[in-house]
């Protein structure tokens, strides 16, 4: 009728077609810094996968005891990991947000055409964050490589504990001494029958328990750990589930439909408050747990890391 | 082409990883082992009833702190 719609369509088509002349060269901007991320998420791809392995080949041969051939070579590759993201950064500096910035300074940001600026810095920006998942990711694969099995270590250490124990005598009168626990330093042992001061020296093996200590107690307890990673991440999850929700229903009439979207949201804050009361208590269980069996694992430092429980308490 | 140029990246990386050498020189392991110390000034030995600071015969200073109680030490190691 009138015609009237015919108009409305007839003027959009217009605008369709009359682009701003700076609208290629955004279009061609767009175009180059997908392909320039896709190339650089191909090297970053074939750094990792040819990296982890021999990482961890790496790791398995290093003879030294704080496996610093490997670690060099991990920082290495971290570093050259993390060109690649600075790269990223900057061509994105450069390339993307200057142009935004340079066309936004022309245009008004009740210009029409305004859309296509916004477009097309949210386009390229989402295609960033989509490029940073896949170097976390690698990150985290390469970071992956450090990890052994402390268990074997530890046996180890509990082996020759058990072989050198009873092989020592008191150097002035020959009688037996026996090494009670896996001492850390250097320490005076005195001889039963003479009370002769015997000083005690640890092999590199022995004193090395105190290195892996806390990260065995890490690897022993780690379901703890996860368990309230989970918890702390559910509130946050929560609230974009009830966020969702709430969207959902700004056109809903439906009464029923609104009071039952209204549990379920009351469901989810109800959930979301038992997390945020969960978390911490569920660290401290963690935390508890941890020490404890690093306290098992070197009692000597007892003392002292009950004071850096008490101390990561409080954060 | 690629390939081979991480594959030498990773090549050298590693060689000169091997290559360096460790801060504070080579590293020495050593085995458990136990030892005494006589008095180097009048050769008698160290009871532990004497404590551990000073020779009970000769009156030699071993070390020349007043020792606090600590996890192996205790205070009652001073010598009187």
């Amino acid at each position: 009728m009138f015609g009237l719609f015919n108009k409305s369509k007839d003027k959009n088509e217009g605008s369709k077609q009359s682009y701003p002349e700076w609208y290629t060269e955004l279009q061609e901007s767009q175009q180059r810094w997908f392909s320039f991320l896709e190339k650089l998420e191909a090297k970053m791809e074939e750094l990792a996968t040819a990296s982890i392995p021999e990482l961890k080949q790496l790791l398995q041969e290093d003879e030294d005891l704080y496996k610093r051939t490997f670690h060099r070579v991990y920082s290495g590759v971290n570093g050259q990991l993390n060109n690649i993201r600075e790269r990223a950064r900057d061509v994105y500096e450069e390339k993307v947000n200057d142009l935004y910035y340079n066309i936004n300074s022309q245009i008004s940001v009740l210009d029409k055409h305004h859309d296509l600026l916004s477009d097309f810095r949210i386009a390229c920006s989402d295609r960033y964050n989509e490029f940073d998942n896949k170097y976390d990711y690698w990150r985290k694969q390469i970071d992956k490589t450090q990890e052994r099995d402390l268990e074997i270590e530890y046996q180890k250490i509990l082996n020759e504990f058990e072989t050198i124990k009873d092989k020592f005598s008191c150097k002035q009168c020959g009688g037996h001494i026996t090494i009670e626990k896996i001492f850390l330093i250097e320490t005076y042992i005195s001889c039963p029958y003479c009370q002769t001061q015997n000083t005690f020296a640890p092999s590199t093996l022995g004193r090395n328990l105190q290195n892996i200590a806390r990260e065995l107690a890490e690897q022993r307890t780690a379901h703890l750990h996860e368990a309230y990673e989970a918890e702390k991440d559910k509130e946050r999850d929560l609230y974009h589930q009830r966020h969702e929700l709430s969207l959902s229903i700004i056109h809903e009439r439906d009464k029923k439909v609104l009071s039952e979207v209204q549990s379920k949201m009351n469901d989810l804050e109800e959930e979301r408050q038992f997390a945020i009361q969960n978390a911490p208590k569920l660290r401290q269980v963690y935390l508890r747990a941890m020490y404890d069996e690093w306290n098992k694992i070197t009692p000597d430092l007892k003392e002292h890391n009950e004071k850096m429980y008490q101390n990561q308490l409080k954060y | 082409m690629e390939e081979k140029k991480v594959n030498s990246f990773l090549n050298r990386l590693k060689e000169n990883a091997q290559k360096q050498t460790n801060y504070g020189g080579e590293f020495e392991t050593t085995e458990a082992k136990m030892s005494v110390k006589d008095c180097p000034n009048c050769g008698a030995g160290r009871a532990k009833e004497d404590g551990v600071t000073h020779c009970a015969y000769c009156g030699f200073e071993f070390l020349n702190v007043k020792l606090t109680d600590g996890l192996y030490i205790k205070k009652e190691d001073n010598s009187i």
